[in-house]
């Protein structure tokens, strides 16, 4: 069957003034053929100038991580007749928040570089003896951190790194956590004490996307709350995004709800609170401030603190903040 | 990387050159594990002896030897590292079943070793601050009075042709899977270092022993682990019989690679084939230990197959998966040339002879890439750097300016298919004369036509077409080697199975194939093979 690939082309070395344009084929689709067969068959057949990477179309390279109908995947594991039949169109882009340098082919430089900030490699005791033996279970802790295959495809989905690129972005922190939950590790003090700082672990806003669109199983958003734990437990906590989650919980273990005001001062301090006042006065003046501003407990409180006890059985009792 | 992280540790100034960033190579695609003898009731000498009768003995045995005596204390190396390997319940490193193996000693990370090793490499990588040039691809070796003087590479994102001036260079550019059609290999696996060590007056060896992996996709040729079998997946044709049992009454389907591809083939010959297919039935195996042992490759199945293993077992047949031969190196990865190095699949030591057990093949990168980094380093700090001679810069510039200059030829990608559908018609699990001698025929009609072809993309920025059309070069040259090869070798002896010749002869042919070219010309010549501990005797398993 005959389907319509659409493909986004770039060559910044065409033309005065180049600009990205889109570019339509007729691809001849056999049953299961992938995205990236597709690419292969244009690329042999009709257009050898088309730019994309691959190597080992399957799925454990991560050379061709593309967007598919707007989401990022591996071209090489997605097929194209089940895009077709959900969008009625296949839409091929290169990955979001990387600069494009040939139509599919993106600048991966940025993203080694944030990989190299985090000392990606182990540093174990200098004395060999002590390096602790690593049981099952330490293995199975970084497990999912270390299926990364270095795709690319979180950090193209990441809203955080939309809106500021030097935020240190999801495929870096999933493999700090490959580092810091590591048993052999010397240095996971230093780690988190680096990733607490701007930019870091505290940056993403938690939005599930890089570990829906991961290939992988990686689940680097579930690296990331385990950094953010970790970093909490081990006295890191003087910082807006660790403030942030402590005065919700305590929060919620006062009032059984979140008391948002409060929150703010507890995140931000009293002096920068205070410039949140003009934003504050925007938000009542929308009506997105819901009466009352001062919260009283709820009525069920009890059933809420009960939640707390049973819950601080299971992760080791309640935390000296 | 390796052999990089090696030769950097001693002091030296390295650079990795690579036409893809380090951890696209096709390493990551091994599933199953890495042998070592680590357990106390398990010997280097076994490992040894289970290598040596796998290779059908045709391996030199103090290769072999190296090899396997080295094995824990490169495991042990890489764990020092950061490398994660599977536990067993009592903390150690968890050893599996592997096929034609006396004992299990496959360590593993899963089903994705491979990928584990060259992650905590390529840290290793960043860790020493090696330079890597991404995206180079090697045209050219520069050998002059049998003295290596460097490299000339063309860089993807500017066209331009680089020299690199060099004490030493070690080729680690894996094996050369793509000249077949149904392959377990990258896109890039297209034995660059084996045809530009050829050009360089380098001699190739053992070039007809080509490996056939018995479980890959029908249509893809994707790898699923010989770890399935380990674990304990049956094979089963079309009347759901367990075949291997007439084959291998003892291994069954844990007997080596080669047998069971042949027994495979065999049984979709006879007609007891599942649409060109056998089934790899893992189902009694439990959904739990799939997901813990197995999960990459049920993932796989279920994407490119669309076959839950859980549930179904999985069409699988043999498909092209490893180069037992190559670049002739010694046990420190030295090649006939000075200052030149070859390790990996694109070196032939040789440890697997005429076939290789699976879970040696990531152990021979790394003990003999430590090897050939440390054999370097010590060249490179004894010798004074040679010149560049510039000719073979303007030579290779020409060569590139006539390529791009060519119109009206035909395209590349014609000529690649049919080479490949070539190899795989003549030269696959059984072979004979006729047939392999119209495929040495074919070949050099595609490399008449290759003489002619011509480039569509004449740009000079992320060009692929043109590297595309320098691998293809180097797969015509391959395939004329192996081939060349496997038509004089008249016996049938691991991987190579020849029809009217169905026995060894040890008399006439326990030998490497040698091959090398004289003014464009392939030449073949043969020498012995080291023989140490094991004579050889019949294999059965």
């Amino acid at each position: 069957m005959k389907i319509k690939v659409k493909i986004k082309r770039f060559n910044p070395t065409e033309g005065e003034s180049p600009a990205p344009y889109m570019q339509a084929y007729n691809v001849d689709v056999t049953e299961g053929m992938t995205v990236l067969e597709a690419l292969m068959k244009i690329f042999a057949e009709e257009d050898p100038t088309l730019g994309f990477r691959r190597s080992c179309r399957s799925a454990i390279c991560g050379s061709c991580a593309v967007r598919v109908n707007g989401f990022s995947k591996l071209a090489c594991n997605t097929q194209i007749s089940p895009e077709y039949e959900k969008h009625g169109e296949v839409l091929i882009e290169p990955l979001s928040n990387y600069p494009v340098l040939k139509d599919l082919v993106v600048d991966f430089d940025k993203f080694w570089k944030k990989m190299d900030k985090i000392t990606p490699y182990l540093t174990p005791p200098e004395d060999p003896g002590a390096v602790p033996r690593v049981t099952k279970e330490d293995a199975e802790r970084i497990d999912s951190s270390q299926r990364c295959i270095m795709c690319g495809a979180c950090n193209s989905e990441c809203n955080a790194l939309e809106i500021d690129t030097s935020f240190i972005g999801p495929s870096a922190l999933a493999k700090s956590w490959r580092f810091v939950g590591d048993v052999r590790e010397a240095e996971s003090g230093k780690r988190l004490k680096r990733l607490s700082a701007e930019h870091g672990v505290w940056d993403c806003v938690r939005c599930i996307h890089c570990t829906e669109y991961c290939p992988k199983e990686v689940a680097p958003l579930t690296q990331i709350e385990r950094l953010r734990s970790k970093a909490i437990k081990e006295g890191l906590d003087d910082n807006p995004g660790a403030k942030h989650v402590i005065s919700m919980i305590q929060s919620v273990r006062r009032l059984g709800r979140l008391d948002e005001a409060a929150m703010t001062f507890k995140t931000l301090g009293f002096l920068r609170s205070l410039g949140m006042i003009p934003f504050g006065i925007k938000l009542e003046i929308h009506g997105k401030m819901p009466l009352p501003h001062i919260f009283s407990q709820i009525e069920g409180i009890d059933e809420v603190r009960t939640i707390f006890k049973e819950s601080e059985k299971i992760t080791g009792g309640k935390k000296k903040r | 990387m390796r052999a990089a992280i090696e030769a950097a540790k001693r002091g030296l100034n390295v650079a990795l050159v690579s036409k893809i960033y380090p951890v696209r190579s096709h390493s990551v695609a091994a599933q199953g594990g890495i042998n070592a003898a680590l357990n106390k009731d398990d010997s280097w000498e076994d490992h040894m002896y289970d290598t040596v009768k796998g290779s059908d003995f045709l391996a030199d045995q103090d290769a072999a030897e190296v090899l396997c005596k080295e094995a824990p204390e490169n495991i042990l190396e890489i764990e020092q590292m950061g490398g994660m390997f599977s536990r067993d319940s009592s903390g150690d490193i968890a050893q599996r079943p592997f096929g034609a193996a006396g004992f299990p000693r496959t360590c593993y990370l899963s089903d994705r070793t491979g990928h584990g090793l060259v992650h905590v490499l390529y840290e290793q990588l960043l860790k020493h601050n090696i330079f890597v040039y991404e995206e180079w691809y090697v045209i050219r070796l520069v050998v002059e009075d049998n003295i290596s003087r460097g490299i000339i590479a063309y860089e993807l994102s500017s066209g331009k042709l680089h020299r690199l001036h060099s004490k030493a260079v070690i080729l680690a550019t894996g094996g050369y899977g793509r000249v077949y059609k149904t392959t377990t290999n990258s896109l890039t696996s297209t034995g660059d270092g084996m045809g530009l060590a050829l050009n360089a007056g380098v001699t190739l060896m053992d070039m007809e022993f080509v490996q056939f992996h018995p479980t890959v996709l029908k249509r893809t040729g994707i790898l699923m682990t010989e770890g399935a079998r380990g674990e304990g997946g049956y094979l089963l044709n079309s009347k759901g019989e367990r075949f291997m049992e007439r084959y291998a009454p003892h291994a069954k389907e844990l007997a080596s690679r080669d047998v069971v591809s042949r027994a495979e083939q065999t049984e979709i010959d006879e007609g007891r084939g599942v649409d060109g297919c056998v089934l790899l039935d893992i189902r009694h195996l439990g959904e739990k230990k799939i997901n813990e042992r197995l999960r990459q490759i049920r993932n796989l199945a279920v994407k490119f197959a669309g076959v839950d293993p859980v549930h179904e077992p999985v069409p699988i047949k043999p498909g092209a998966h490893y180069s037992m031969g190559g670049i002739k190196t010694d046990v420190d990865g030295a090649t006939s040339v000075a200052g030149l190095y070859a390790a990996g699949e694109s070196a032939c030591v040789s440890v697997h002879g005429a076939n290789r057990l699976g879970g040696n093949s990531l152990l021979e990168t790394i003990v003999f890439g430590r090897r050939a980094g440390r054999k370097a380093a010590e060249f490179s700090k004894g010798s004074p750097l040679s010149s560049f001679p510039d000719s073979f810069l303007k030579d290779t510039a020409n060569k590139v300016a006539n390529i791009i200059k060519r119109d009206n030829g035909e395209p590349a990608f014609r000529i690649m298919d049919e080479l490949k559908v070539t190899m795989e018609e003549c030269c696959g699990v059984f072979r004979d004369r006729t047939r392999m001698t119209k495929g040495l025929e074919k070949v050099w009609e595609l490399k008449e036509r290759y003489a002619h072809i011509s480039l569509v993309d004449k740009s000079d920025y992320f060009n692929t077409e043109l590297p595309a059309l320098i691998e293809l070069e180097h797969m015509l040259d391959i395939s004329e080697a192996i081939l060349l090869g496997a038509v004089e070798r008249e016996e049938s002896r691991g991987a190579h199975c020849r029809t009217g010749f169905p026995g060894r002869d040890d008399k006439k042919w326990l030998k490497h194939t040698m091959i090398s070219t004289e003014k464009g010309e392939y030449k073949v010549s043969y020498s012995d093979v080291t023989i140490t501990r094991f004579k050889p005797v019949e294999r059965k398993y």
